[in-house]
């Protein structure tokens, strides 16, 4: 059995502007190195506020979160931006791609923050590019680049300094069918070499590609029984 | 403690990095940057074109001041009374001045009727007369275009000749020397005639007659009769001159003399200088406060289209600070960029409204380097709050947008 990565115990959000909104019930969850989980559920269900809470990019209302068994929630926040920056992987619906700089850049800006010379990071994101099947484009303004191969930039922005962990919300929102399955096909490439993957969807054909399936509805997060993770073997 | 735990490094962000980021993000939002930075372009090339233009100006005045007039110093009674200032002993105590190169007396007697001839048909012209003597001459150094100039044998011998300026020569009729004017009803000897002086320009419009001539029609004269005590100085030796030849003229009561010289050319440039200056300093202060309100405002708008982008940095691991300095550094980048521009803007403006008055354009470096940094200055003080702002932004927005 693998090693824990991220265990989630009680933990709970709650918005307090105006009325209190309980996007999260206490929920316990535990994502495993290879892993490749999709959370699903309506609009509204609370899907994003879990990812955020994984991704270190918001903070609980209550519960314990840790990371390869550090607790990261009463930690000092730059902790939690170190593990942010060097450990996790975020591809986001609107690809948030900067305008004005070309793709590479916009790879390279995933690995800024870190301990990495420039000449390296050029590499590194020349090397992600080409994974992604990109590099031709590598000096294109995102501008000039059909939806698809925007995300596939933003893929491989997160993927250039190979995180543990690759976190995706609702990577597939903006595209058509074709696009989609392109992406898909992308991210399963990525775990079947190794690479832990969360996805955020509403969409189930985007849900199906994940191994452990978990669904949240009215903040509360449950996980498919293990018996219906095995009916992706075909 | 969890860091090392977890084998992280410290997150950073090099110089290098951080200039190009400011960089990128200046570059590839050109008409963003060149609005926000308008003020300051504006504030600079006003400042540097106030003072390079005053310079100019300045220089201009200094340079086309009459180098003669500047040698030029004159002393006059303060009272009406015994003109023993004018005694050569008295005189002969101003020449030994240092710096005085020649100096003379003058008595000028009010206007009376000058004319060729006597009797019926004649008639006179209303001319002023003054007598000079030898060293007065000399100071006034009248150009003769026909004729002579008085010699010590005239003055000392009280001679009757008289030099008429070019214009009276012509109203009389005369046009060779040697020939008689007369002056009320005394025949004098027309020995030069003079069109133009070197000093006291007053003199092109008096007969001139030697000084011992015209003392005895001082003593009969019916109007005002003026005495002064005109003087040639070294170049730059006015002012000091100046301040000593009362005490030399009447050393007894110097209060009796009263000096003019003229005025002090750089006295007038520095004066010029001075107020421009101040002028200058006011409406840059106020270009620089104009500058600074516009890149403030433009950066807190920008914060707010740029959300989405910190957002994302926030994400991929930059800590606030990083973010704080990200900012400061493109509002102060911007703002030395923008005072650079104005102060090259305003070069080009002092040089071509030199240029097309022909005069010599004069530009400060010094002026030049203080606009960029004070641009520099302004980005800096402009980008401080809103970067601030920025560095409240939360990382969830990357993926809120
Ligand atoms: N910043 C916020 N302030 C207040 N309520 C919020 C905020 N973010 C999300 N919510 C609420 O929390 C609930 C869950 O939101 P979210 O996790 O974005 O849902 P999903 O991603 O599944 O569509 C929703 O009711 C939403 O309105
Ligand atoms: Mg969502």
């Amino acid at each position: 059995m693998s090693a824990a990565l991220l265990t989630l115990t009680g933990i709970a959000k709650s918005y307090h502007d105006g009325a209190p909104v309980h996007a999260l019930l206490p929920t316990d969850l535990r994502v495993d190195e290879g892993d490749y989980v999709s959370v699903t559920g309506p609009s509204g269900a609370g899907k994003s506020t879990l990812l955020n809470v994984l991704g270190l990019l918001d903070l609980p209302t209550e519960g314990s979160y840790e990371v390869a068994g550090v607790e990261t929630v009463r930690a000092a926040e730059s902790l939690r931006v170190a593990i942010r920056g060097q450990w996790f992987g975020f591809v986001f619906q609107s690809f948030a791609l900067l305008a004005g700089r070309t793709a590479v850049e916009n790879v390279e800006l995933g690995m800024l923050y870190r301990a990495i010379p420039a000449r390296r990071r050029r590499a590194l994101a020349m090397a992600a590019l080409d994974r992604v099947r990109l590099a031709h484009r590598a000096h294109a303004d995102p501008r000039t680049l059909s939806g698809g191969e925007r995300q596939r930039v933003a893929i491989a922005r997160a993927i250039a300094a190979s995180p543990r962990v690759l976190f995706c919300d609702e990577p597939t929102g903006n595209l058509d069918s074709g696009n989609t399955d392109n992406i898909l096909d992308l991210i399963g490439d990525l775990h079947a070499d190794g690479q832990t993957v969360v996805v955020v969807t509403h969409d189930s054909k985007v849900a199906r590609r994940g191994v452990r399936h978990v669904h949240v509805a009215d903040g509360i997060v449950r996980e498919a029984p293990a018996a219906q993770r095995h009916q992706r073997g075909r | 403690m969890g860091r090392a735990e977890l084998g992280l490094d410290r997150p950073r962000l090099t110089v290098a990095d951080l200039l190009r980021e400011a960089w990128l993000s200046l570059a590839g939002h050109p008409a963003r940057s060149l609005l926000t930075a308008l003020g300051t372009v504006l504030g600079a090339a006003a400042f540097v074109a106030t003072l390079g233009l005053s310079s100019t100006l300045a220089h201009q005045v200094a340079d086309s001041f009459d180098v003669r007039r500047a040698t030029e110093v004159t002393a006059r009674g303060a009272r009406a009374d015994a003109p023993s200032w004018q005694e050569p002993s008295a005189l002969a105590r101003l020449g030994r001045l240092n710096g005085v190169r020649v100096c003379g007396a003058r008595v000028i007697l009010p206007e009376r009727p000058v004319s060729r001839s006597l009797g019926e048909g004649a008639t006179p012209l209303q001319t002023q007369v003054s007598g000079v003597d030898a060293g007065a001459l000399a100071v006034i150094s009248p150009r003769v275009v026909l004729g002579r100039a008085f010699d010590s044998y005239h003055d000392t011998d009280a001679q009757p000749v008289v030099m008429l300026p070019a214009a009276v020569a012509r109203g009389l009729g005369v046009h060779r020397v040697g020939v008689a004017v007369f002056i009320e009803d005394r025949p004098y000897t027309v020995i030069g005639i003079f069109d133009d002086v070197a000093r006291r320009p007053e003199a092109l419009v008096s007969v001139l007659v030697p000084y011992a001539v015209a003392q005895p029609m001082a003593a009969l004269s019916s109007g005002e009769v003026k005495r002064d005590v005109v003087i040639e100085t070294e170049p730059g030796a006015a002012q000091l001159v100046g301040a000593q030849a009362a005490l030399a003229l009447a050393p007894e009561d110097p209060a009796r003399v009263e000096v003019v010289v003229p005025p002090d050319p750089r006295t007038l440039r520095q004066e010029i200088e001075g107020s421009v200056a101040r002028l200058a300093l006011v409406l840059s202060l106020v270009a620089l406060g104009i500058g600074t309100v516009s890149i403030g405002n433009a950066a807190t708008a920008g914060i707010v289209a740029r959300t989405a982008e910190i957002g994302l940095r926030r994400a991929v691991g930059a800590r606030p600070r990083h973010i704080f300095s990200q900012l400061i550094a493109e509002t102060t980048l911007l703002g030395t960029l923008g005072g650079f521009l104005g102060a090259v803007g305003g070069i080009v403006i002092t040089v071509v409204v030199a240029l097309a008055n022909g005069w010599q354009p004069v530009v400060d470096v010094t002026t030049a380097l203080s606009a960029t940094a004070a641009g520099a200055g302004a980005g800096l003080l402009a980008g401080l709050l809103p970067a601030w702002r920025a560095t409240r932004i939360q990382p969830v927005v990357a993926i809120a947008r």
